[in-house]
């Protein structure tokens, strides 16, 4: 008895497709709202050009553009650097305080993120740092926030090595260092990087944030489009968060390509 | 591995990590609780301690307002994405579709893109030369445009959007444990599909739309960007109140004491959630 050709599951296809429509219609709307001919949001779109493509590749938007891209890489490659010997500590090793150390590794991703950038806009202020707020401030609060998605992800990569690859090698006569190089590594290899994209990608979009650590000379893109939406919802708008989507996308697509991440988001996005 | 219990490894390992995360996590907090119980005068924080931050907040009715309408937001929005994810995630897990993967990707999509890009596309919907003003024009529905936003009910729609991956996710996971014999045994048995779904499959997935629930709740409740696109000053949420004591007034002990109230009740419904078995211990 195949369940797909009922009529309640006719009925539930048809259901599934409109709320495919409710959860995708708005992003393709975007999308073509980019093309318009005149200067304001419209769909369906009036006649059709590129000239808002053009301003959306001005230096106006590029230069956020970029420094999101360098903001996102840094805490990416930071947050999984420092995820992998946490998480190592956490698997291997039965230490007094370890509960505490999980929930604390964990904690950033129960607190608000708005609450973690005003305490630490707090934290500068008081510091006498309040005028050098920027890159590093937001580098130090990406790299919070993100560093729990690296640290699930390379924990159930740790999960599923084998117990006595490490054995074996040893009595194989490896030494420890080359035990982890020429083992472990290549093992986990995929959890690290699917913990550096899941953190690149918590980065790359978050603005909550962000918000209260950005300068007018450095801020993310979406602080930047979210500032620039105060004075209305021009076309150059949708262009540019079409790019803003298209760019974590390109970069799943690929990263799925070569080594896989599907296996991580049901332990990554389940919380 | 009781030989390493003693030696100073873990502790090692964990260092910089753990630095890194009282200095710019365990602190910043700190600092805020701090902050909620000190006076601001002149716009700068003092060190005389009060309570009179949250007097303030919990006296006055524009902040009531503020609070209850971020509950209710919150509410309506778990509330939509519970009854929109549940049948998304039943499709996706019973499906033999050949395009599965492709449907899950798709479905999961939108957490790819900022909240800023998903709530966008609502502004073009709903604004007063938007579509759906055009589309009821069109049908002669209504004689002028009518502005759809700022509103509540437009902070809720932009919300469960761009959070129902979440719910998805979240439920999915649970229908995913359910084993489909289940309900083969159970219609083998003589209850019809109604029957099999109310009282086998429902009843399984329960800590699955109860996470789900409070999942996109506690992320609704703390949202910025959605709220402050799509509501305006009279539509005022406590991320966007919260926000505006920060940056605009220079107030922060009520933006900290603000910030406190709501990471309590987040707080609050996390450990619900983990009480009720929806959260997988992770470690």
């Amino acid at each position: 008895m195949r369940s797909d050709t009922t009529a309640p599951w006719a009925l539930l296809c048809v259901v599934v497709a409109l709320i495919y429509l409710f959860s995708l219609g708005p992003i393709l709307i975007t999308a073509a709202v980019s093309f318009n001919e005149t200067n304001r949001s419209l769909f369906p779109p009036r006649g059709w050009s590129l000239r808002w493509w053009a301003r959306a590749f001005g230096p106006e938007w590029t230069q956020p553009l970029v420094f999101s891209l360098k903001l996102s890489t840094l805490t990416a490659v930071l947050s999984t650097v420092l995820a992998l010997p946490l998480a190592f500590a956490l698997h291997r090793h039965r230490f007094p305080g370890r509960e505490a150390m999980i929930a604390l590794a964990l904690g950033p991703l129960m607190l608000p993120t708005l609450v973690t950038g005003v305490g630490l806009l707090q934290l500068f202020q008081y510091a006498g740092l309040r005028e050098h707020i920027g890159f590093g401030a937001l580098l130090a609060g990406h790299l919070v926030i993100c560093l729990p998605f690296a640290v699930r992800t390379v924990s159930i990569s740790l999960q599923t090595l084998p117990p006595n690859v490490e054995l074996a090698a040893a009595s194989l006569g490896a030494t420890r260092w080359n035990t982890l190089r020429h083992v472990v590594f290549p093992l986990i290899k995929n959890g690290l990087v699917a913990g550096a994209v899941f953190a690149f990608i918590h980065s790359f979009t978050d603005v909550n944030l962000s918000l209260f650590l950005a300068t007018p000379g450095e801020q993310p893109i979406t602080v930047k489009i979210l500032a620039f939406l105060e004075f209305g919802f021009a076309p150059t708008l949708a262009a540019v968060s079409v790019i803003t989507l298209v760019l974590p996308l390109v970069l799943v697509a690929v990263v799925e390509r070569l080594s896989g991440l599907g296996d991580f988001i049901y332990g990554e996005r389940r919380a | 591995m009781n030989d390493h219990a003693r030696t100073a490894t873990p502790w090692l390992l964990i260092a910089v990590p753990a630095a890194v995360l009282l200095v710019f996590f365990v602190l910043p907090n700190a600092l805020l609780l701090s902050a909620s119980f000190l006076k601001t005068e002149a716009q700068q924080l003092t060190n005389q301690p009060t309570l009179d931050n949250y007097k303030f907040l919990l006296t006055r009715p524009l902040y009531l307002e503020v609070m209850l309408r971020t509950l209710v937001v919150g509410l309506c929005v778990g509330a939509l994405d519970v009854l929109l994810g549940f049948p998304l995630a039943y499709f996706l897990v019973r499906t033999k579709s050949r395009w599965k993967g492709l449907l899950i990707a798709l479905s999961l999509a939108p957490l790819l893109a900022s909240v800023i890009v998903r709530t966008y596309g609502w502004y073009i919907i709903l604004n007063r030369f938007g579509v759906v003003n055009d589309a009821l024009l069109g049908l002669g529905v209504m004689a002028e445009r009518i502005a759809f936003m700022p509103s509540t009910g437009a902070i809720v729609v932009g919300l469960a959007h761009a959070l129902l991956p979440y719910a998805v996710l979240t439920i999915m996971g649970s229908l995913g444990g359910i084993n489909p014999n289940l309900e083969k045994a159970a219609m083998s048995l003589g209850a019809n599909r109604t029957r099999t779904f109310l009282s086998v499959v429902l009843p399984l997935s329960i800590p699955g739309v109860v996470g789900g629930f409070i999942l996109v709740f506690s992320i609704a409740i703390s949202a910025y960007a959605t709220p402050a696109i799509l509501g305006g000053p009279a539509t005022q949420v406590a991320a966007t109140a919260i926000y505006n004591f920060m940056i605009n007034l220079l107030d922060w002990s009520a933006g900290a004491a603000l910030a406190v109230i709501l990471i309590v009740s987040s707080l609050l419904l996390l450990y619900a959630a983990a009480r009720m078995g929806a959260k997988r211990a992770a470690l």
